[in-house]
């Protein structure tokens, strides 16, 4: 008979994104390495619109989900994504961050549009990944 | 590759004086200097987007004794360049203060160019915004939330005309951020529509293009690609119908820049950057060109960075290794095809968002490092980089501090002030190698396109990053205010560019207008000719003339080149 581990846990899914167009995909990938070191599953989608990331995290069954902006859009296509994730009814299930080149001021309005989490330049990979586990256990717990 | 002729040295150390000195420094290392330090005599700097090439603690004639004048050096402006392609270099003509400009509407942009221009700068260097860049029109689903951000927004020549309003085309030069050959090929005759609608000749522009098939292939994150074949014959495209019709023009820059942001050595950038031309300097002449005629405009773009002597020594290697190249390789018989001549926009990723105002010392550093390399031309990166666009005050500073370099340090007054230090000219031919050596090995693995194809590029980059960004984390590459010298006192806050509203809305509104009043049958059989011509594999240039001459719009133009070449799916650059 099979045992199972009762220890065994499920791995954190993130889907990560490139929000809109942006071009600039150093930081995401760099991440999506770190997250994958740190044993979560990641699912890269590239670019795209807020829409198609929600359907992505759902169709993936994501815990989380992180969009990349370095090209001025996290605010304009932020919004949307929050907006569309609160339809959906993902925003108590699901983690939303964000990261990317905007001003300190901008992080602020993010965490006030919903974000769970905001990664200015700088932010380590220690930071993220614990950030990210935390925010999970705080929605699931 | 031929190493060079055979022709009398002229070596700069006398062999006695050599030997002597060795005798000496032998003396002085177990005399004079610390244990430790002999212990530790090779130091490798660590740096943002260094090299890691390791240094010694003191460079005498022993570190390079065989140093020859002719063969190494030559003068500035006789082969093989190592001092500079001009003999008067900066008294000649002064290293172009070309500042990027770009955000909002054109309107919008074409202010902010007008005060560069009033404070000082001598070269227009206009950048697009992401939807412009990536080809789709501002009224794209996919555009949504970014016009004009980042960048200023073109969607036709009816844009170009308002970018450029009360702009003597005719007296300016203008670079023109088309990173990508297949936004060249869609940008620039836009550009080329304008200049004929107010009645000046092509053969009086002068400026540039990117026009690199690394931009569009290798460094960017895109929803559609074009296959690297057919990206790279865009590119030849583009350089032929420039050469032949707009004999100012720089019809490529050689990047550089870009691939080294993203996150690269400074010797990987120039290799690839180099395997390029000379995939397309082939290539052009296959195509019947003259190589003299084509390398005669081709330009580079690097990005100098902390490392300060690491990158006045790589600019003064790259331009003797492009001149063998040139001379041995390519028999160029004209001065002015052998010469590697530059633009350079200090390091952005160099550049942090905790205290800004140092990120001016930061930028101050690597642009007078560019400097004393010998660059033609300089955009100088601003405080604000980690924040967003410049704001005109940071912008401005950019400014100031490149004319400060020209007026009030005396740098420029000499040629090549660093020629001859023990150290620069050991790190040059340092340099020089380890470029060659990854340029070989890109030759090796089948030459620039075939190392996009199979990844080997895309690999090699994001495993430097990947391990770049675990070394900053580390701190083993030190970064004051960041993972060193930190304060607990935050800085005051400094003012942050923000974008003009409604500017998407504009563009929509005139995007329908436009698409209303032109002829749009003249835009159907227009667009019809360019997909015939991509797919017969004529020249795609004079074809998008027309099609910018109908009042195209970009997005139009790039489902022309989806529909002709397909899709090309990168190498993912993670697992």
């Amino acid at each position: 008979m099979e045992e199972k581990n009762s220890l065994m846990v499920k791995k954190i899914k993130v889907i990560l994104s490139k929000l809109g167009l942006d071009v600039h995909n150093r930081g995401v990938i760099t991440v999506a390495k770190e997250l994958s070191n740190a044993g979560m599953e990641v699912v890269y989608i590239g670019n795209a619109l807020p829409g198609e990331i929600i359907s992505s995290a759902i169709q993936e069954d994501a815990d989380v989900v992180g969009v990349s902006s370095l090209g001025g859009a996290h605010l304009t296509l932020g919004k949307p994504l929050i907006e569309e994730a609160q339809k959906k009814g993902l925003r108590e299930e699901m983690v939303f961050i964000i990261g990317g080149v905007f001003a300190p001021d901008d992080g602020n309005s993010l965490y006030d549009m919903g974000f769970d989490g905001v990664f200015t330049p700088g932010a380590s990979s220690e930071d993220i990944v614990s950030s990210i586990k935390n925010l999970v256990a705080e929605k699931t717990g | 590759m031929e190493r060079g002729r055979q022709k009398e040295r002229t070596p700069l150390y006398d062999s006695d004086a050599l030997e002597k000195i060795k005798a000496h420094v032998e003396k002085w290392m177990r005399e004079t200097v610390r244990e430790q330090d002999r212990d530790e005599w090779v130091k490798t700097p660590r740096t943002v987007l260094g090299s890691d090439i390791p240094r010694e603690m003191l460079y005498t004639p022993l570190s390079n004794p065989g140093l020859d004048y002719f063969e190494d050096l030559g003068n500035s402006g006789e082969e093989p360049f190592s001092r500079g392609i001009h003999s008067n270099m900066y008294r000649g003509r002064e290293f172009t203060m070309r500042q990027l400009t770009g955000f909002g509407s054109p309107e919008d942009t074409n202010s902010r160019i007008k005060f560069m221009i009033d404070n000082g700068a001598t070269g227009l260097n206009v950048l697009f915004d992401i939807p412009t860049i990536q080809m789709y029109d501002s009224d794209d689903p996919f555009s949504m939330g970014q016009v004009g951000m980042s960048g200023v927004c073109v969607d036709s020549v009816e844009d170009m005309e308002l970018l450029f309003k009360d702009i003597p085309l005719d007296e300016v030069t203008v670079s023109i951020v088309t990173h990508y050959p297949s936004n060249t090929a869609i940008l620039f005759p836009m550009y080329l529509a304008l200049a004929e609608e107010r009645g000046i000749p092509w053969d009086k522009l002068r400026g540039s293009v990117q026009n690199d098939t690394t931009l569009e292939e290798i460094i960017r994150s895109g929803a559609e690609y074009t296959p690297p074949q057919d990206c790279f014959r865009i590119q030849c495209d583009n350089i032929e119908f420039i050469r032949k019709n707009v004999p100012g023009w720089n019809y490529i820059t050689l990047n550089g820049y870009n691939l080294r942001e993203f996150g690269t050595s400074a010797v990987t950038e120039m290799a690839v950057a180099i395997a390029n031309g000379i995939e397309t300097l082939d290539e052009m002449i296959s195509r019947g060109f003259d190589v003299d005629s084509v390398a005669d405009r081709m330009a580079f773009f690097w990005s100098p960075a902390s490392d300060f002597f690491e990158e006045v020594a790589r600019l003064r290697a790259v331009r003797r290794l492009w001149y063998k190249i040139m001379k041995y390789r390519f028999h160029a018989k004209s001065a002015r095809a052998m010469w590697m001549r530059c633009h350079a926009q200090t390091s952005g990723v160099s550049l942090i968002q905790q205290e800004p105002l140092n990120n001016i010392i930061r930028s101050s550093f690597h642009a007078l490092a560019a400097v004393l390399g010998g660059v033609q031309s300089l955009h100088v990166d601003s405080y604000d980089e980690a924040y967003s666009v410049p704001t005109e005050e940071a912008a401005l500073v950019s400014l100031r501090t490149q004319q400060i370099i020209q007026k009030e340090t005396g740098v420029t007054d000499v040629v090549d002030p660093l020629g001859g230090s023990f150290y620069v000219e050991a790190l040059t031919n340092e340099m020089e190698k380890r470029i060659l050596d990854e340029l070989d090995e890109i030759e090796t693995e089948g030459g620039y396109v075939a190392c996009i194809e199979s990844g080997l590029l895309h690999n090699k980059i994001s495993s430097y990053f990947s391990n770049q960004q675990r070394d900053i984390e580390k701190g083993d590459i030190p970064i004051v205010a960041y993972n060193t010298c930190k304060s607990e006192i935050e800085p005051p806050p400094i003012n942050v560019f923000k974008y003009p509203e409604g500017v998407e809305q504009m563009q929509k509104e005139r995007l329908q207008k436009l698409r209303l009043k032109r002829d749009n049958e003249k835009v159907g059989s227009a667009l019809e000719a360019l997909k015939d011509a991509c797919r017969t594999k004529k020249n795609i240039l004079p074809f998008s003339v027309d099609c910018a001459r109908a009042r195209c719009t970009e997005g139009e133009l790039f489902r022309v080149f989806k529909d002709s070449f397909g899709l090309w799916t990168p190498p993912a650059l993670w697992k």
